[in-house]
């Protein structure tokens, strides 16, 4: 029954990304029988004694009612890390063949990120890109940062064409700390510019995941007879049998994904091939298998 | 150029549908958006380039394919030049041979003269022009195709021969129309004749022509006085010589008055002569009585006058009559009903020269008697049959004889069923004085020879009926009561009439009715042969002698002309239902039934009037054909009648199913690149 709300389709019939984030991760943790692998309370860590210029709202009050010393009660959530989310609205990630487009897809995806990442109370980030930076949402833990997030992705509109460079160089400008980079996109570059972009993140001590979202007509066209094709970022135009879809193109982007693949395994960057029309929750799945693991 | 259903130019606009199918459609493909061409290339556009050409050149075949089928819809023609546009003619010579064109002029026959003037227009024919040579009696006779050779036409002129036909020129006219009609060509008609005027049909819209007509008439000969034998009474069969009567008339056509002699030949030999006075323009009878001399048989007759005018020809008048004894009728009677003879005996010899002779037999005595040699039998009501008599009778009606019965109330009593007639007899129908008192006549079939002349039986009173079945039998008469009085039926070759009640007066009282005798003698003569239904044996030239009625299949027929020339071909000896009679003379004649008979033919007599057309008639018959003249450039007045409509549907056809051929040819070749790779790269 839950699989069913987890449909990209269906979700994309419920109107606000806020429920569908809920609806996605809440179904998506009810489904995973809450494992013990994973606590994102806010866990008890221990006790520090207070020094002048200390939060005095951290200030455990009962324990100076007892001994008048006055402690500073500290959590395990208080050591997690940022997560920023990285979503590529370019005009090629307007392509949708069954109905759903793959900014769509991408959007409740990253809704999806921030919502978990809110409910552990990671400080989570919103950077909207195409060759220009086009909203930025900085990490936080603060009160109202998960909905900001979704404001921001929500009012992502797809633009320019994508150009890697320029975001992920303001991002390296706002990331102080270390955490994880998800990085959302179509990436219609050479797997060797994308990896050269993303890559300085990666020294730096970030966790870096890269979503591939890409349409299965994207993957592996079906035509019928010639067709005249337009390129949706550069407007360019061809005509394409289907012959060469059937053969050649095919080829090509297996090869082309095979790359993207081998190259980011050989930065230590999780890559991961999104179909959208595979249910949201596979992707959340190996995310927070990473999550799991690493953190 | 122009159509004559040029509403189905209209379906030119299908033409748009390959117009949107090869270019609107394909121009109009919104290109689709794809997310990346990174993985494209540019090679490919030139297949599709080439699958374009062959898309056009199958857009064109499609689109020619559809402006022909609207073109042959539209059935487009152009006008082409008629001959008359063309400014050609045919010249029609029509020579008159018939009956009158044997009057002499001078030494020569109105026929040569016309002969002469047939070769003198045809000797003024331009090289190359065609002309046709006809030749004209009751019926019209082409004696050339329409031809250049003035040698073929000449002879076509001399070949002419006198006819005894009379002349038509409706008939004439009929012909020109139709050649006009079918060649399309403005004739110039030359009528040589002595255009009498019986010649001309009853109305004058007979002879019209058609537009484009241009006849010219050529007189031959001049008016002059004839004399002639116009008709001749005489009887076809003569039983008693003596009584025969013959009545012959002259007539004077533009002739003074003047005494002719009238004289009356047999087999070749006079027999009388009378002189009569012959009136102006008047006509005069002679009368002969008795035929002494005419031998059994057929005799030739002829009617003779010396008039000495220039149509000879109309002077005799020939007629043919057989001498032969009167058919015997055989009259069975028991005696029961004595004056039932009396009254039939009467009946049957109340014309001067009757055709049958009455032999009364008693029925015993009758059934021994040959009847073959009768001509009819009669049955009065017999009450009892002897022994092989009805028999006899069945035979001798199979065979082709004749019975008529009386069915009376002795024979209803006697027999269960009527004798030969077999129908049953169911008692009889009595007029009781209390109730109807008699039985009229109130159905009769008039168109019956036996019920022509017999009034209805007016005033006939029935008081006795035999009620007899019909159901094998055509009832010819009914009383009031619905019961038949009079019956036939065909039995084998012959006849049986039956009567429902007596010839005595008994029970009726017909035999005092003055339908009583044309009753007997009709119903004789249709019986034994003599009836209205017998072939005249004297005849004009041009009608027809029947030779079968259908019934005698196989059977030859014979006829021998005047000159004893067997005229029949085999085919026509077989099959031909009758003969016409094309020249004056006796024909003997042997129909398919076997019947033997001396046909006499004569000219019509409507020839000997030699009076010819007033100008006036004759210039309103040009006046028919004239149709305005024709310019020099071979164009008349009307534009429109100087060409004619070409259809060149035949031609868009033709081309049409080689466009078809063509687009099946193109289609096939495009589709059948794009199944191929696919199968062998699955393979």
């Amino acid at each position: 029954m839950l699989q069913r709300f987890l449909d990209p389709s269906v979700l994309a019939g419920i109107s606000g990304l806020d429920l569908v984030a809920k609806t996605v991760v809440d179904g998506f943790i009810s489904g995973l029988h809450r494992s013990p692998d994973f606590g994102f309370s806010q866990e008890f860590a221990e006790y520090r004694a207070y020094n002048p210029g200390d939060d005095l709202r951290h200030v455990d009050w009962n324990v100076f009612a007892r001994s008048e010393k006055m402690f500073l009660k500290r959590y395990r959530g208080e050591t997690n890390c940022q997560v920023s989310v990285l979503l590529d609205a370019s005009r090629s990630m307007k392509y949708g063949s069954r109905g759903m487009e793959k900014m769509e897809y991408a959007k409740f995806l990253a809704a999806s990120i921030c919502y978990l990442a809110h409910l552990q109370r990671d400080a989570a980030g919103l950077i909207v890109f195409d060759s220009e930076v086009r909203q930025f949402v900085p990490p936080s833990t603060r009160q109202g940062q998960i909905m900001r997030l979704l404001h921001g992705i929500d009012q992502a509109q797809t633009g320019a064409e994508t150009v890697l460079e320029k975001p992920f160089a303001h991002l390296v400008d706002y990331l102080r700390r270390r955490g994880v980079v998800v990085a959302i996109s179509d990436f219609w570059e050479n797997p060797e510019t994308v990896l050269k972009t993303v890559g300085p993140l990666r020294s730096r001590g970030n966790e870096l995941i890269l979503f591939h979202v890409l349409d299965p007509q994207e993957i592996q066209p079906k035509l019928r007879g010639p067709v005249l094709l337009e390129d949706l970022e550069s407007g360019a135009k061809m005509e394409v049998s289907p012959d060469y879809v059937t053969h050649e193109y095919k080829g090509k982007m297996s090869a082309h994904l095979e790359d993207m693949k081998s190259r980011a395994a050989g930065a230590n960057i999780d890559y991961f091939l999104v179909d959208t029309s595979r249910p949201l929750d596979e992707a959340l799945r190996q995310y927070l298998a990473i999550r799991a693991g690493r953190l | 150029m122009g159509f004559l259903n040029p509403w189905f130019l209209g379906g030119l606009i299908a033409v748009g549908l390959p117009v949107w199918l090869h270019l609107l459609k394909r121009h109009k493909t919104d290109p689709q958006p794809f997310p990346s061409l990174m993985f494209f290339e540019h090679r490919e556009q030139s297949s599709v380039q080439h699958r374009r050409l062959d898309y056009i050149l199958l857009f064109l075949l499609r689109t020619l394919m559809l402006v022909l089928l609207a073109l042959l819809f539209a059935s487009p023609y152009i006008r082409r030049l008629t001959p008359k546009g063309r400014g050609d003619k045919l010249v029609v010579v029509a020579v008159d041979r018939s009956f009158s064109m044997r009057t002499k002029e001078g030494t020569s026959s109105r026929l040569d003269l016309a002969k002469n003037e047939a070769l003198n227009v045809l000797s003024k024919l331009g090289p190359g022009q065609k002309g046709q040579v006809v030749a004209l009696a009751d019926t019209l006779q082409a004696m050339t195709q329409q031809t250049a050779d003035p040698g073929e036409l000449r002879g076509a002129v001399s070949a002419i021969k006198e006819s005894d036909a009379r002349a038509s020129f409706g008939e004439l006219s009929r012909y020109l129309r139709t050649l006009s009609e079918s060649t399309k060509t403005p004739l110039d008609v030359h009528l040589i004749s002595d255009l009498q005027k019986s010649g001309m049909p009853p109305g004058f819209t007979d002879v019209r022509l058609d537009q484009d007509t241009d006849i010219t008439f050529h007189e031959i000969g001049k008016p002059q006085p004839n004399w002639a034998v116009e008709t001749v009474i005489a009887p076809q069969h003569i039983y008693d010589p003596k009584r025969a009567r013959i009545s012959a008339t002259v007539t004077g056509f533009s002739a003074p008055a003047a005494t002719r002699t009238v004289t009356l030949l047999m087999n070749g030999k006079t027999i009388q002569s009378k002189s009569v006075m012959v009136p102006e323009n008047g006509r005069a009878s002679a009368e002969f009585a008795g035929l002494d001399q005419a031998s059994y048989g057929f005799n030739r007759c002829e009617i003779r006058i010396d008039s000495a005018d220039g149509l000879a020809a109309d002077d005799r008048y020939a007629f043919s009559v057989e001498r032969t004894d009167p058919k015997k009728v055989l009259f069975v009677d028991d005696g029961q009903h004595p004056k039932a003879q009396e009254y039939f005996r009467a009946a049957l010899n109340a014309t001067p020269d009757s055709a049958f002779q009455l032999e009364p037999l008693r029925p015993d005595v009758a059934a021994n008697s040959e009847l073959s040699k009768y001509a009819v039998v009669v049955l009065n009501d017999l009450g009892s049959m002897p022994s092989g008599l009805e028999q006899a009778l069945q035979k001798y009606v199979t065979a082709g004889g004749s019975l008529f019965e009386a069915i009376g109330p002795a024979s209803a009593v006697a027999f269960p069923r009527a004798p030969v007639l077999d129908e049953a007899i169911d008692g009889t129908s009595y007029a009781s004085r209390e109730g109807e008192r008699f039985f009229s006549v109130s159905d009769v079939d008039t168109g019956h020879d036996v019920m022509k002349s017999v009034e209805r039986f007016d005033g006939v009173k029935i008081y006795l009926a035999v009620n007899v079945g019909t159901k094998n039998s055509r009832v010819l008469a009914r009383l009031s009561n619905g019961k038949p009085l009079v019956l036939e039926r065909k039995v084998g070759e012959g006849k049986v009439l039956a009567f429902t009640s007596d010839f005595s007066a008994a029970n009726n009282d017909m035999p005092q009715h003055y339908a009583w005798v044309p009753f007997v003698q009709r119903s004789v003569a249709y019986l034994g042969g003599s009836g209205s239904g017998e072939q005249p044996t004297n005849l004009s030239v041009g009608e027809y002698v029947e030779l079968r009625t259908g019934n005698e299949k196989g059977a030859q027929a014979e006829v021998q002309d005047p000159d004893g020339q067997r005229v029949l071909s085999l085919q026509d000896a077989a099959q031909a239902r009758n003969f016409e009679l094309t020249r004056e003379g006796f024909y003997e004649v042997r129909t398919a039934g076997g019947k033997r008979s001396l046909i006499a033919a004569h000219a019509n007599r409507k020839e000997s009037d030699l009076a010819i057309i007033p100008q006036e008639t004759l210039d309103l018959w040009k006046a028919t054909g004239s149709s305005g003249p024709v310019n020099a450039s071979g164009q008349g007045t009307g534009g429109e009648g100087n060409t004619m409509p070409w259809s060149l549907s035949p031609f868009i056809l033709l081309l049409l199913l080689g466009v078809a051929l063509a687009e099946s040819v193109v289609a096939d070749r495009y589709l059948r690149p794009q199944a191929q790779p696919q199968e062998t790269k699955a393979a």
